[in-house]
């Protein structure tokens, strides 16, 4: 059964109504005011001449100013937001990293149950070889008891 | 050609929708939502200003807000993650205390 959405007057009315209030005084300042015909970049490359302003190159078509500091700066800004990132997304318990477990290895295995198909084939090969010894020596024994029972 | 008044009410519209979001909201990711609404509401100042007085120096800024909002995202929801560990939910109003 779907359920359409519902209007929560009881602690949003405030909020909301200072979002409105924010707007109508928004929308009457914006109409009111006159502001000339928009000049535009009269067919101008507008993608290649962003380009040009953002590292500072002469051979713009249309006019801007210089951003080689502020693309730097923002290219720094970003590295550090990245590594932070994974600084606070990272878990880690008693200086271990903790999670580690979900990464996938070859196979689509994670390297846990990886280590344990490895530790599980090792017990399987030591098992079959245990299961050999045992039946060999069982086929000895009854090859010799129907030598013993043909005497 | 579409008045730049248009634009700025449509950019003052997606404003007070993100303030909206932010007063009322109590969930770490909506947020971060809202922010980013208010961020792409600048954005649109940007770039119809940029149109009006044929300058492009409006739409570069728009670009580097956009890199700067995408950091703030990526820091954001490393703190909801942090949030959602240390106090089991991302409710914003649950983390009152500075305890580790």
């Amino acid at each position: 059964m779907t359920t359409r959405p519902r209007l929560k007057l009881g602690s949003h009315l405030v909020p909301g109504l200072v979002a409105l209030a924010l707007f109508v005084v928004l929308a009457a300042v914006f109409l009111t005011a006159s502001f000339e015909n928009a000049q535009g970049f009269g067919g101008a490359p507008i993608t290649a001449s962003i380009g040009y302003a953002m590292f500072d190159l002469a051979g713009g078509e249309v006019p801007s100013d210089g951003f080689l500091i502020a693309f730097e700066i923002i290219d720094l800004v970003l590295i550090a937001a990245l590594a932070a990132a994974v600084m606070l997304a990272r878990r880690e318990s008693d200086g271990k990293l903790v999670g580690v477990e979900s990464i996938r290895t070859d196979g689509g295995r994670s390297a846990d149950s990886a280590a344990d198909y490895a530790g599980s084939a090792d017990d399987a090969d030591a098992d079959a070889d245990t299961d050999t010894g045992v039946s060999s020596k069982e086929g000895a024994i009854s090859a010799d008891e129907k030598v013993g029972e043909a005497n | 050609m579409v008045a730049v008044q248009y634009y700025l009410l449509l950019s003052a519209a997606i404003f007070c929708i993100g303030l909206f979001g932010i007063l009322t909201r109590r969930n770490a990711l909506f947020f971060l939502m809202s922010v980013e609404l208010m961020l792409n509401a600048a954005n649109i100042n940007l770039v119809a200003f940029s149109f009006q007085y044929g300058n492009l120096t409006g739409q570069v800024f728009s670009l580097f807000i956009t890199a700067l909002a995408a950091a703030e995202v990526a820091v954001g929801i490393g703190i909801v993650l942090v949030l959602y560990r240390n106090f089991g939910d991302v409710d914003v109003t649950k983390a009152t205390t500075l305890r580790w």
